[in-house]
C-alpha cells in the first residue's frame, strides 16, 4: 500500500510499473496498492530482507517514486513503507474505517506542497570565524598574551567556555531564526529530530531537522526566503540545504486517539 | 535564483530514509514493518553492510546475500 488519493490516479504513467500497480476505490477515495510476494514481504522474507541495505534502498525508492507520480496531479496521503494487506477487501475495510478521517487530511493537504529544510553546521569553520570577529574573544586573548602562565592558564579556560557559549548562541540564532521565518510563510511547520553523524555521513553536525506544508502559490515566497538565508549564513559555517516539493509525509497525521502514528 | 535550491531527483537516500519509513500514515494493515527507530535500522544496515562487503572482499568470491551466509 502506498498512498490514499481522492482522484483517480493515474496509475499507467508510472514508469516501468509492469501492471504491478492499481487503485482500489471506496467511496470516492482511492488506495493505490501494488502486489509482493509473500516470500518477499511476509514476516520472515520482511525480516531478513529489511538487514538488506541493497533491498531497503531498492524498495523505499520505488515506494518514494510511485507516490511522488501520483502526488503530480492529486493531493496524496502518504503512508509509511511496508503497510500491508493480505486481500483487497482489508484494504478496503481500511478505507471504510479511516474514510472521513482521509478526506479532512487531503481537503487540507490540496494545494499544498511539503517541503524539507536541513541545516548543519560546520563547528570549526564557525568557530574560526567567531575568533576573528567576536569583541570578547579578542579582548581575552590580549589579557592572555600579558599574563603570567598561570593566570593565561585560567584565562584560556575562559575563553574556551566563552567560545562554546557564542558558539551555542550562534547555533540557536541560525536554525532558530530560519525555523521562525520560513514557518511564517508556510501552513503548518513541524521540527523533527537531528540525526547524528552516523546517519548523515557528513562531517558536520546537523542543527536543524524541519518541515514545511507551504500553500503552492507561496512556494516562491518561500524559496526566495530560503535563498536570503542561505545568502546570510552560508560561508559562515552553515550549510542550509532545503529540498521538495515532497509527499506530504510531516503532515498526513490522524487526528490522536485514531491512528497509530506516535 | 532558485537554482540552488535541489529537487528530489538528486536527494540522498537518507532524505527518503528519513520520510518513508519515519513518517507518513501509520495504520496497521494487516500487518506493518515496526520501525521504531531509524536511526538504528539504519547503522544497522549500514554496520551489516559494510561486513558483507569485508566478507566478500576477503573471499573474493560472488557475494550471496547476508542472512544465507549467516546460517
Amino acid at each position: 500500500m502506498y498512498c490514499v488519493a481522492d482522484r483517480e490516479p493515474k496509475i499507467n504513467e508510472i514508469e516501468g510499473s509492469q501492471n504491478n500497480f492499481y487503485s482500489i476505490c471506496h467511496n470516492d477515495l482511492y488506495a493505490v496498492a501494488g502486489k509482493v510476494k509473500q516470500m518477499e514481504f511476509g514476516e520472515e522474507g520482511l525480516k531478513r530482507n529489511m538487514a538488506d541495505f541493497q533491498w531497503v534502498k531498492r524498495k523505499i525508492s520505488i515506494h518514494e517514486k510511485i507516490i511522488e507520480q501520483i502526488m503530480t496531479d492529486t493531493p496524496v496521503i502518504p503512508f509509511k513503507f511496508g503497510t500491508l494487506f493480505n486481500t483487497d477487501n482489508s484494504l478496503k475495510a481500511m478505507l471504510e474505517q479511516y474514510g472521513e478521517e482521509f478526506k479532512a487530511i487531503l481537503r487540507k493537504l490540496a494545494d499544498k506542497q511539503e517541503w524539507g529544510l536541513k541545516i548543519y553546521c560546520n563547528l570549526e569553520k564557525l568557530k574560526a570565524g567567531l575568533v576573528k570577529n567576536e569583541a570578547d574573544i579578542l579582548k581575552i586573548e590580549n589579557e592572555i598574551g600579558s599574563s603570567s602562565a598561570g593566570k593565561a592558564y585560567i584565562l584560556k579556560r575562559k575563553k574556551d567556555e566563552i567560545i562554546e557559549n557564542i558558539l551555542n548562541d550562534r547555533i540557536n540564532e541560525c536554525s532558530k531564526e530560519s525555523f521562525e521565518l520560513l514557518k511564517e510563510l508556510s501552513f503548518e511547520a513541524h521540527i523533527n529530530r537531528l540525526l547524528p553523524r552516523e546517519v548523515t555521513e557528513r562531517e558536520d553536525d546537523m542543527v536543524l531537522n524541519s518541515a514545511f506544508l507551504v500553500v503552492r502559490d507561496e512556494v516562491c515566497d518561500f524559496q526566495n526566503m530560503v535563498d536570503t538565508l542561505k545568502m546570510h549564513y552560508e560561508g559562515k559555517g552553515f550549510l542550509i540545504d532545503c529540498t521538495g516539493p515532497w509527499p506530504p509525509y510531516n503532515f498526513c497525521g490522524l487526528p490522536k486517539g485514531k491512528g497509530q502514528n506516535e | 535564483m532558485n537554482s540552488v535550491i535541489t529537487k528530489t531527483k538528486n536527494v540522498t537516500v537518507l532524505e527518503i530514509l528519513d520520510r518513508v519509513l519515519d513518517k507518513g500514515v501509520v495504520i496497521s494493515g494487516d500487518m506493518v514493518i515496526s520501525v521504531a527507530d531509524v536511526d538504528l535500522i539504519y547503522l544497522g544496515l549500514k554496520v551489516l553492510l559494510s561486513s558483507v562487503e569485508t566478507m566478500k572482499k576477503l573471499r573474493g568470491s560472488s557475494f550471496v546475500g547476508p542472512m544465507q551466509e549467516a546460517k
